[in-house]
Order: structure tokens, then C-alpha cells, then sequence
């Protein structure tokens, strides 16, 4: 009994404060002058230490338990980036290149037949102190080896893009469910009620497969979805319209306040008009912290050419003004930033984003020198900054491709059976690698680890037990580990 | 009752127990029986963890192979037993097992001793399975339950109609009061909303003040009943239900360019007041109902409206189950939507807390196992054939050109050849084109199934379990005939049978589902506040009593939901003022008893309709292709990027919008309109920056802005800017400003302009909350 009356507690609580977190934050706080009010952001996106349980809220700004990270930078690769090509060194794709691959001799994956093994275009070199083999496609991101804790055992349930990107971003192959941002965004609250609590950052080329799918609230109040914003996009409707002079708008928004304070008095006991009264000052301070923290132009030349946003390719430059983005964002407090390299699908597989079915090897030598540089100079800069002492950093892909080419080209199909992600920064220790595939890199052969899995951990190192962390939704109080997950021990620190 | 049997049972063998512990290991007792004892200690404290689904520590134990895997115990002894070891506490210590939830108690630890002691029968076949939380006997699956009210204590004015005697009495008993009456102004502003989704006229709010008939309330009730504008209000309500959505869903996304006529038999059935039974079974079944009828058969799309992954699959296994995934996406929404039960918790495994079992979910999925996604040609038989023996010759003369021509281009003949083939293929293109034909409608593919169905065990279709045939939930077998067709029934019988089982008239979920939806749209939250959820999971009803009544008043009369909305809406309960106690809020700060009628915001589409409205922009057409407020572009996928000008051709009501998925729209995605990826059962209002932001800054809100300053200076003296600020009052808010507001409204349009003023009307609060 006492069970049931915790369920309708919990769902009544989510079916009626639907003024949600904002008239939480904001109702004691009516009147308070902006100064205080980012004091006490600075303050709360300070704390890191946990909170009573029993007294934990979603939202309040603090976890349950103690936390090793406050907020996440998820870059995200969109295509099904090889694992085999990339992180995995796999030697005996060379021995064997050529040769059927045992036991799958006619093999029919996604796109159709495959021919043999095709070893990797590129050598793997040893890297960092752990001398980790890397391939040497990816001469700038080798240098941070010794800070990554690999997983070279993840399966996805999917081969196909769209399910599999929101798969990777959400644990769910279906649309409609809550990703990952959302889902820390709910949790934890905003650390900076300026800004968004969680921005996705789109590729120039475009939007990922599936595309708004994967920063989604799903299920969960809307604001919890993540808002875009990129170097080439800026927060949608930020700016007045032209023909308004700012005294005008101002003159609007205070006769709008007049009539909704009036309209608040004459309706006590309906907490939501003050938190919409609310909202649109914050709204306000937004048009002016975000162009501010979204302007590119404020960082040092010696910055830009340190990411690579003044290159010659266009795709860099823009990639590079993203990371950079990207890291004035964790900055200033927001709490989750999924950054994509690539886009998706386009007519021609691999073109836009890592899906190398036919020409593998020009398409990677396309889509590396974008993602290496730029995203190796954010890592560096988050550990300068010392950023990455309560940032943790996850690297994501949706699948991984066969150690065969498809019949007929030189390229891989889709491999959800064993694929590579990574960790870096809080609570991660650098080197660690977990589980691994088969000799072909075929399939997870050691601790297989799933996207479940995965989120646990980011979750642990957030400062939650991702079982508690719940949400209900037509008849199940959902989570976003399903009913799966299990803690990767062996890549904490 | 099965529950409360083992329960009993346990607690029998716990007095047998009870002090005398070691006496009783002592002296042998009467053997114990598995089934009977301990059984039901692995089912309340064991299984849900160590299950073949489950399998935490790689141990299950739900079947004898189970335990024998696993070297938990040793039978005859035991304290040498690890099973043992785990859960007892007689050291005193937290015993290790159950790891989560309360310790075995004394007698039960003791059952199992016993039972290890004396060889640990475990007798073939007993398999150990975890209980839904809630069985056949939980409260939805009762058949309906509906008293007269007793009216004892009940004022004369709220005895005239049922529901305000519910009311009444049990605000009374929660110490509460109802409100008075709301002022006449609130109340046309109220009812016109909820019934048509958009706001009375400044005309329509006089004639009702000023209406001193004693019939007046009545008879605004029916005109806004009789008004069209009802189904394409009460219509976007139910596309929420059906997750009807526009576009393919998944990493395609293709729009889907011939879904409207859909929306328009909803928005038409609704208005014609279709009984709702009717309106169900025509939905699973209108290919029997009225074969070959384009209008009734169109109501099929509800099956196939859903998500679905398109991009193909090479791989055979990865193939069948996104198959599976089509189809357990209708039995979802047909759960939901209807039954209010969320069936798909049965896909891998028995529902956890609802009596619904795998076997029930695969009866359904045999059920639909015929329905593919796609368009067909919909007419009557005749017409059909007639159509296909035109097409016939033109499409084999189709065929010819196209395998001429690849010749042609084998052998390298001339290209002046096969530019001449490639015309007359466009013009055999151009003949099948302009044959007259019947509509194609994207109302699913209808195909007789394999004979053999099967279970999917842990829902993966590579693993076939039981054979199932096309049949009824057991859930209501005690309340409703159920039907279980043979292996090769028709397909179209099967989904017949299915619609015929969900509105048989003993069928007691479908009718409190739907009562339940009209309440919740008329009081913002449904008597259960679940409403896609009756089962264990859901919030339990606050007025049972009255929600069966008011599924048995709908069911009596005729399933006509009008007369239950305008039942509904001539309630005291409803008609009373929503003005505030700070004492009653108190005991009921949300008003789920009504003591007051509670305010609320408008909908995403009642928002952006009001400001076309009020700016006397609105085009009313009714029907027929939807418009977009996005770019549409395509390549092998799709995208849609959001406009930056809302054109006139964009000013039609929100149901209109073509609702692509996974599109983000200006004003509506801001203020909570769902992504129709799953039945929305309600909108959960939020209250975010980006509404300030879409509200103030799109060009959306200053056009309309302009419009309504042009319709004020149209319609109020235009050298006149208090007349101007009033009748802004009237058209926003229903109300004139009083001389505070009117000053500082007269200001900023001094100092600036009208259209400044519109700006700020549009964005302020009353213009979007109902009282």
C-alpha cells in the first residue's frame, strides 16, 4: 500500500506541478535583483557535493549521490564511424586480407552481400605512454590515448541509422523518447538559467539521421529539449524582429508585465503566471548571454588557429568554430552539449557523414582531417582550462562496420554487432580499455557492453543510480538505461 | 481471488510455524508441498530478479532445469544450502537476499528448509512466474458499476444532474464547498473555448450577457455543439490519441502527401456525432462495415498512421524484427487508445503489473499480422476490377518498352533509339496517369497471413514460442465473450472480431476510457489522470463511481459523445466560477474534487487559432491538404526546416497543419503539441523561454499584431485609441480594460504605435488562460 501511495505521490507530483522546474526555481525568487540571481547560479553550478536522497528533487541543481562529473560534452559521429579503421587495431584484418571471413562466408548484412576481409587503408601506430594502437588517420586525437578510457565491446540492437543514432542517444530504437541531454537536464537542472540547460550542435552539412529525434524531451516536459545552436545557427527566434527599436520592445515587455501582474493578483493560487511572468524576463536575459557566449569572435586569433576554424576546408573551419562553441558553452555552465561531426545520410552513402559502404578510404580521408584536429585542440583546451576536471566527455557513434568490404566495392556495411566508444575527463581513468571484439573486430568477444551500459555509467558518474532515476510514462515509469544497464567499472577512475 | 488464496495459505503454514521454530525443524511436519509453499516465497521475494528474463547473479528460478543449473542448494541438507545461507537472518545481520525489498519473514525461511530438508521436490512442470502486480480483479476490468446517486444533503440546484451529485457529496465529505456560479462573461468565454477551441465574439459575449431566457446558457451550449468548429476542436484531440502523424517517422521521413482525408473523417465523423462504437470498430474494420466506401474505409489509417522504418534491410533477421516493431506499434496505440491498457509491457514478458500476458499480446498480434503500411486503391470491387483491366495492357506495354530498352543499352545502339523508347515510355506513363482510378489511400495493405503465429519469446522474432491463434485479451474473460478465430481466418474477420470485442456492450473498458477523455478535456484532467493507463501503473480514479456512470450514460445513449459533452458542460460542477480559497486550496490545492473550476492555459493550436482569430485573419476552409510551416526538402531523406514567414496561405486552423514527425514548429512544439510518435493521451502544459522568445520574436506574432491594429482601427474609431485598447479587451480577454490598464495601453500606443500595443495583448497571460 505504502508502495502505491509513493506511485500516485510521484505521478501526481509529475501530472500537477506541470509549472514544472522553472516555478520551482523562480517562485520564491519573484523580485530578486538579476546580480543575486547569478550569484546564486554561480553558486549552484559550484556545488558538486550530493544531497539527502530522501530530500532529492529533479532539478534542484544537485544529485543524489556523489558525483565525479557536473556536466557532459557527447561528440557524436553520425554514419556508423569504423571502429576497425579508427580506434580498434585489428592485425589480423592484414594477415587475412582477402580471405573469407570464417564461419560468415556469405554474409548478407544491411545493404546486401559481402565479399572477404579488407584490411584497413591506413597502418595503426602506437600512441601515448600506453603505447595504444590508433590508427594514423588520427594523428591529433593520439595524443590524448592516455587520457581515454576506450570500449571496444559495445553492440547496438540495430543496423539502420535513424533507429541506431536515437538508439545511441536516447536507449531507445523507437522515436518519442528522451535523450540522453534530456534526460540530465530533468535531473539536474540548469547551472546557468541564462543559458539553455542542454544545446545540441548540429554539423553545417546538416542534421543527423533521425535528426531533432536525438536531442529530443521525448516524453519528458518540453524543456528539457535540447535547443540548437551552432556557430552557423543561432538560438531559433532569439533576435527582435527588425522594425522594432529597442525602446519599443522594451516598452511592450513592460506593458506585458503590467497586465499579467494585474491578471496574476486577480488569479492567486495559479503559480504558473508568475513562473510565465518569469520566463520571459529570462527569456530577455537570454537574447543577451547567448549571442554573447555564441560570439566566436570574442576568442584570440591564436585560439582560432589552435582549433582549426580559419582552415581552408570549409567543413573544418565550421566543425572547429563548433568545438570551440562547444567549450564556451561547458564554461559557462550548460549541463549537456551533444556536438556532431557529420550529418546524415545523404544520395551518396558516405559523402556526408562516416558511412563508408563503396570508397572507404576516400571517404575517411575526407571526414578524419575534419574530426581530428578540431576536436583533439577542444580536448586539450578542456584540460588546460582545467575544465575537464568535472567535464566528462563521451565519443559516440551508432555502429561500427564489418572487417569485410561489400561485394563488389571497397567499403563496409553496417556492424551493430561490435563497435568502439569512449570516455575522457571526470572520474574516467585515461587508458583504461573495456572488453574488445573478436580477432576481425566482427563482434564484442570480451564484456560486451551495451548503449544501457553505457548511460549507467555516465549517469554513476553524475551522481545517480540510473534505476532510481525514473520518469512516468503510459504505464511504466521509464528510464533511460530500459530495464537494463550495468555500471563499466572498469573505465572509472 | 488466486492471490488472496496463496496468501492464506502462506499465513497457514506461518501459524502451523509460528514460535515454535525449532521444535518444528525438530519434528518433522507435514511434507510440504512445492506448489503450494514455496512457490509463492520465490514468487513474492525471488523471481523478479532471477528469472530467464532477468538473470541477475545467471540465476533463475522458475523452472526445476533452472535450480538444477546452479548449485544453490543441496537437497537433504540444508545447511550446507547457499540458497539458505542467503536469505536467512537468524545471525541477526540484513540478510544478502532479496536485495531489494523487505527480508523472507521467519516462518518462510523456515518453509524452505523444510522443504530442502525433506529432498526438495520440485515436480515437473511447475514453472515459477512472476505475478502482475494487479489482477483480474482490479478495478477497470470490473464490469461497470453504475448507481444512482443517493441525492441525501445534496442543494437542490446540484441534484438536477448525476454528475453534480457525485460532485457534491464528496466535496461534502472531503469538507469542501463548490463555488458559486461563474459570472456569464467567464462562463460563454469558458464553454466556447472548450467546445470549439477558439474564443467568443465581442457580439456572441453580448447577446449572451444581455440573454435573460432562462434557456440561455442551453441554448449557447447547442449552438457551440452545432457549430463545425466542434470536430476540428474535439478532432486534434483525438489525432493526439491515434498519434496520427503526416510524415514516415524514422531516419526517412518521407511526408506522407495523401494522410489528411484522415483528419477530415475525424473532424466529420465527430461533427456528425458518429456513436463512438461505431466510430472504433470502423477504424480496425471499416473494409467490412462498407467495402469499398473511400469515405468510411479511409478510418482504417488509424492502423498504419504510426511510425514506421522504410529504409529496408538486406539482413533477414534485422528485417523481421523492425516487421514485428510495425506491428507491435498498432497493438500499442490499439491497447492504449481504446482499452486504456498498455499492452506492449507484454511484447517480452507477461505484464509486470496488469493481467495481460504474452499470450494475449501475440492473440493480437495475430490479429494484425496481415496489415502491412501503404497505400491501396479504394472502391467497390466492380470499380476495381473495371480500373485494373484498363491498367493491365498499358502496364504490360510498360514492361515491354522498359526491357527493350535495356537492351538498347546493352548493345550500345544509337541514343536516338532509346530517346525514342524513353518518349513513348513517358507517354504509356502519361496514359496510366490520366486513366480515371480510384483514390490511392494510405489506409494500410491487407494480406492473409502465415496460418502459423507464434509467440516471440523475449519479443525477439527469431525465437518462436507457443502457437497462437487470432483472439481476445484474457484480461476481460471474466467480464466479456471473448473470440479466438481459427489459425486461417480471414484477415479482415480478424480485426472485425477484435473491433466487435472492444465495443461489445459488457466490454467495460472502452467505454470508461473514452468518458474519461471528454472529462479530462473539459476539466484538464481526467477523473483517472492516466488516461492511456487504467491498469496498476496508472492513477487510480478519483470518482469511480462517476466515471461509471458516465460510461453507462454515454452507452445508454446511443455512444453519442455530444450528448455527454453537453451533459457535461450544463453541470453546476462545471459552470461554477474558478475563484480561489486559499482554506480549500489547502485540502485541495489542484482542485481534483472541484471545488472550483480549475483554470487553465490554452493548447498549442488554440493559441496560434486565437491570434488568426482575434487579428480576423482566421481562414476558415475547412478540409482537403493540410499547410506547412516548414521548408520541405528531400533527398533519400528528409528534412524540414522551420519558416521564418507564415504566409496567408499558413492561416488556417492548426488541425490543418500537415504534422510531419520529428519536426520542430514555431509556437506549437513551444507550447507542448506533441511529436506523434506514441498516442498522446493529454498535453502537459510547460512554461519555457523559447515560448517567450516564439511568442515575442517570430515574425508570426508581429504580422498578426498589424492585423489586429488594422482591425481595430478598422472596427473602433480610428482617432479614438481608448475605444481601439477596449475593444482589443474584448476580442482578447472578453472583458473591457479597466482605467489603469486602459491608461498605460493608451501610453505605449502614444508613444509608439498600435501596433506595439497588439504585441503585447498577444503576449500577455489572459489571452492564453481560461478561467
Amino acid at each position: 500500500m505504502a508502495e502505491n501511495q509513493d506511485k500516485i505521490a510521484a505521478v501526481r507530483e509529475q501530472l500537477f506541478s506541470r509549472r514544472g522546474f522553472l516555478a520551482d526555481a523562480f517562485s520564491g525568487l519573484a523580485g530578486i535583483g538579476l546580480t543575486a540571481l547569478l550569484q546564486r547560479d554561480f553558486l549552484a553550478a559550484n556545488e558538486i557535493g550530493p544531497i539527502d536522497s530522501r530530500r532529492w528533487k529533479h532539478g534542484c541543481g544537485r544529485p543524489p549521490l556523489e558525483a565525479k562529473a557536473k556536466r557532459v560534452l557527447q561528440i557524436f559521429c553520425p554514419g556508423g564511424a569504423s571502429h576497425i579503421d579508427l580506434w580498434e587495431h585489428k592485425p589480423a584484418l592484414a594477415k587475412y586480407h582477402g580471405q573469407p571471413l570464417p564461419g560468415e562466408e556469405n554474409l548478407v548484412t544491411f545493404q546486401g552481400k559481402n565479399g572477404n576481409l579488407m584490411n584497413s587503408p591506413w597502418p595503426f601506430a602506437p600512441a601515448g605512454q600506453s603505447g595504444k594502437m590508433i590508427s594514423t588517420l588520427l594523428p591529433n586525437m593520439a595524443r590524448h590515448v592516455d587520457d581515454i578510457a576506450f570500449i571496444h565491446s559495445m553492440q547496438s540492437k540495430t543496423n539502420t541509422h535513424g533507429p541506431g543514432c536515437v538508439f545511441m542517444n536516447t536507449g531507445a530504437i523507437f522515436e518519442g523518447f528522451p535523450s540522453a541531454g534530456a534526460w540530465v537536464s530533468y535531473a539536474l537542472g540548469t547551472a546557468n538559467e541564462n543559458l539553455p540547460a542542454y544545446v545540441a550542435i548540429p554539423d553545417i552539412r546538416g542534421e543527423p539521421p533521425n535528426g531533432k529525434a536525438n536531442w529530443s524531451s521525448g516524453f519528458l516536459p518540453a524543456q528539457h529539449q535540447g535547443v540548437v545552436l551552432a556557430a552557423q545557427q543561432p538560438i531559433r527566434n532569439l533576435n527582435v524582429p527588425s522594425g522594432i527599436s529597442p525602446e519599443e520592445d522594451q516598452a511592450t515587455r513592460e506593458l506585458v508585465h503590467f497586465l499579467d501582474a494585474g491578471h496574476a493578483t486577480c488569479n492567486p493560487g495559479l503559480s504558473e503566471l508568475q513562473a510565465r511572468i518569469n520566463a520571459y524576463q529570462l527569456a530577455a536575459r537570454m537574447q543577451l548571454s547567448a549571442p554573447a557566449v555564441a560570439d566566436l569572435d570574442a576568442e584570440p586569433r591564436s585560439v582560432h588557429r589552435f582549433y582549426g576554424s580559419d582552415d581552408r576546408n570549409p567543413f573544418k573551419a565550421a566543425y572547429a568554430r563548433n568545438c570551440l562553441l562547444a567549450r564556451r558553452l561547458l564554461e559557462q555552465g550548460v549541463r549537456y552539449v551533444n556536438l556532431y561531426c557529420a550529418s546524415r545520410a545523404s544520395g551518396v552513402d558516405g559523402l556526408l557523414n562516416w558511412d563508408a559502404h563503396k570508397t572507404l578510404k576516400a571517404d575517411y580521408e575526407r571526414h578524419c582531417p575534419i574530426f581530428d584536429e578540431p576536436t583533439a585542440a577542444l580536448l586539450t583546451d578542456l584540460k588546460q582550462r582545467g575544465l575537464l576536471d568535472d567535464t566528462l566527455v563521451l565519443w559516440t557513434t551508432e555502429f561500427g562496420r564489418m572487417p569485410t568490404h561489400q561485394a563488389g566495392v571497397t567499403g563496409r556495411d553496417h556492424n551493430p554487432a561490435g563497435f568502439t566508444c569512449w570516455m575522457m575527463g571526470a572520474g574516467v581513468k585515461g587508458g583504461a580499455i573495456v572488453g574488445a571484439t573478436d580477432d576481425f573486430g566482427r563482434r564484442a568477444a570480451v564484456d560486451p557492453a551495451t548503449v544501457w551500459d553505457f548511460y549507467a555509467t555516465v549517469l554513476q558518474l553524475l551522481g545517480f543510480d540510473h534505476k532510481q532515476l525514473s520518469y512516468y510514462h503510459n504505464g511504466l515509469n521509464r528510464r533511460l538505461t530500459d530495464v537494463q544497464g550495468n555500471v563499466l567499472r572498469g573505465l572509472l577512475a | 481471488m488466486a492471490n488472496r488464496h496463496l496468501i492464506t495459505r502462506v499465513l497457514l503454514i506461518g501459524v502451523a510455524c509460528g514460535s515454535r521454530l525449532a521444535e518444528l525443524r525438530a519434528a518433522a511436519p507435514t511434507p510440504i508441498d512445492f506448489k503450494r509453499d514455496v512457490a509463492p516465497i520465490f514468487e513474492q521475494h525471488c523471481i523478479r530478479c532471477h528469472q530467464p528474463a532477468n538473470k541477475k547473479g545467471e540465476l533463475s528460478l522458475s523452472t526445476r532445469a533452472d535450480l538444477d543449473a546452479n548449485e544453490v542448494l543441496l537437497a537433504g541438507k540444508p545447511d550446507k544450502s547457499r540458497l539458505l545461507e542467503v536469505v536467512d537472518a537468524a545471525t541477526g545481520a540484513k540478510p544478502e537476499m532479496p536485495k531489494e525489498g523487505e527480508p523472507l519473514s521467519k516462518q518462510e525461511v523456515a518453509v524452505l528448509r523444510t522443504w530442502i530438508a525433506q529432498g526438495a521436490d520440485w515436480p515437473e512442470g511447475a514453472i515459477v512466474k512472476e505475478r502482475s502486480k494487479a489482477d483480474r480483479n482490479w478495478w477497470s476490468l470490473r464490469p461497470l458499476h453504475a448507481i444512482v446517486p443517493p441525492t441525501d444533503g445534496v442543494p437542490m440546484e446540484w441534484r438536477g444532474n448525476a454528475i453534480d451529485v457525485f460532485i457534491y457529496t464528496k466535496l461534502k465529505a472531503a469538507g469542501l464547498a463548490p463555488n458559486s456560479q461563474a459570472d456569464r462573461r467567464t462562463l460563454v468565454r469558458r464553454v466556447t473555448y472548450d467546445l470549439t477551441g477558439l474564443p467568443p465574439t465581442p457580439a456572441e459575449i453580448a447577446a449572451f450577457v444581455n440573454d435573460r431566457a432562462p434557456d440561455a446558457y442551453e441554448h449557447l451550449v447547442d449552438r457551440l455543439l452545432a457549430s463545425r468548429r466542434y470536430g476540428e476542436h474535439v478532432g486534434r484531440q483525438w489525432l493526439d490519441v491515434v498519434r496520427f502523424g503526416e510524415s514516415t517517422g524514422f531516419e526517412v521521413n518521407h511526408i506522407i502527401e495523401n494522410a489528411w482525408p484522415y483528419r477530415d473523417y475525424v473532424v466529420r465523423s465527430l461533427n456528425d456525432d458518429k456513436p463512438f462504437d461505431r466510430f472504433v470498430m470502423e477504424q480496425l474494420a471499416a473494409d467490412s462495415l462498407a467495402p469499398g466506401d473511400p469515405a468510411t474505409e479511409i478510418a482504417l489509417s488509424f492502423l498504419v498512421c504510426g511510425p514506421i522504418d522504410i529504409v529496408g534491410n538486406a539482413d533477414a533477421v534485422q528485417a523481421a524484427q523492425i516487421r514485428a516493431d510495425g506491428i507491435d506499434e498498432m497493438i500499442r496505440t490499439t491497447g492504449e487508445a481504446f482499452l486504456g491498457l498498455t499492452v506492449g509491457c507484454a511484447r517480452c514478458h507477461d505484464h509486470k503489473f496488469d493481467p495481460v500476458t504474452q499470450r494475449d499480446y501475440y492473440s493480437l498480434y495475430a490479429t494484425f499480422a496481415g496489415v502491412f503500411h501503404g497505400d491501396r486503391p479504394v472502391a467497390p470491387d466492380e470499380q476495381l476490377r473495371e480500373h485494373a483491366a484498363k491498367l493491365a495492357p498499358l502496364e504490360y506495354k510498360k514492361k515491354q518498352l522498359q526491357e527493350v530498352r535495356a537492351t538498347q543499352l546493352k548493345r550500345c545502339k544509337e541514343e536516338q533509339h532509346v530517346a525514342e523508347i524513353d518518349r513513348q515510355l513517358a507517354e504509356v506513363d502519361r496514359q496510366i496517369v490520366a486513366l480515371p482510378g480510384p483514390p490511392m489511400l494510405p489506409v494500410g495493405k491487407f494480406e492473409q497471413p502465415a496460418a502459423e503465429q507464434f509467440v516471440f519469446e523475449r519479443g525477439d522474432a527469431q525465437r518462436k514460442g507457443a502457437r497462437v491463434v487470432p483472439a481476445s485479451m484474457n484480461t476481460l474473460a471474466d467480464v466479456t465473450k471473448g473470440f479466438e478465430l481459427s489459425a486461417d481466418a480471414p484477415e479482415r474477420t480478424r480485426r472485425l472480431a477484435l473491433a466487435r470485442w472492444l465495443v461489445a456492450a459488457d466490454n467495460p473498458l472502452t467505454p470508461r476510457v473514452i468518458a474519461n477523455r471528454i472529462w479530462l478535456h473539459h476539466f484538464g484532467t481526467g477523473i483517472v489522470a492516466t488516461p492511456n493507463d487504467f491498469g496498476y501503473m496508472g492513477v487510480p480514479p478519483m470518482h469511480p463511481e462517476l466515471l461509471d456512470w458516465l460510461a453507462k450514460y454515454l452507452m445508454d445513449n446511443g455512444w453519442h459523445l455530444k450528448r455527454l459533452h453537453r451533459l457535461i458542460v450544463m453541470s453546476q460542477a462545471y459552470r461554477q466560477s474558478s475563484d480561489y480559497h486559499a482554506d480549500a486550496a489547502k485540502l485541495d490545492a489542484d482542485s481534483r474534487w472541484l471545488w472550483r473550476f480549475p483554470p487553465h492555459r490554452l493548447t498549442a493550436e488554440e493559441i496560434r487559432d486565437s491570434m488568426l482569430y482575434v487579428s480576423g485573419k482566421l481562414d476558415e476552409r475547412m478540409g482537403g491538404p493540410g499547410f506547412r510551416l516548414y521548408q520541405y526538402a528531400r533527398d533519400n531523406v528528409a528534412s524540414y526546416t522551420p519558416l521564418e514567414i507564415f504566409g496567408p496561405e499558413t492561416y488556417r486552423r492548426s488541425v490543418y497543419h500537415q504534422n510531419a514527425r520529428a519536426a520542430r514548429i514555431d509556437l506549437l512544439s513551444d507550447f507542448d503539441a506533441p511529436d506523434c510518435a506514441f498516442s498522446a493521451s493529454g498535453r502537459v502544459p510547460t512554461t519555457t523561454p523559447s515560448q517567450a522568445l516564439a511568442l515575442m520574436n517570430h515574425s508570426f506574432t508581429l504580422t498578426m499584431a498589424e492585423s489586429l491594429a488594422a482591425r481595430l482601427k478598422r472596427e473602433a474609431a480610428a482617432s479614438n485609441p481608448a475605444a481601439q485598447v477596449r475593444l482589443a479587451f474584448e476580442l482578447l480577454y472578453g472583458r473591457p480594460p479597466n482605467d489603469h490598464e486602459s491608461a498605460a495601453a493608451v501610453d505605449l500606443v502614444h508613444r509608439f504605435d498600435l501596433r506595439a500595443f497588439c504585441r503585447a495583448m498577444l503576449n500577455s497571460n489572459e489571452f492564453i488562460y481560461v478561467n
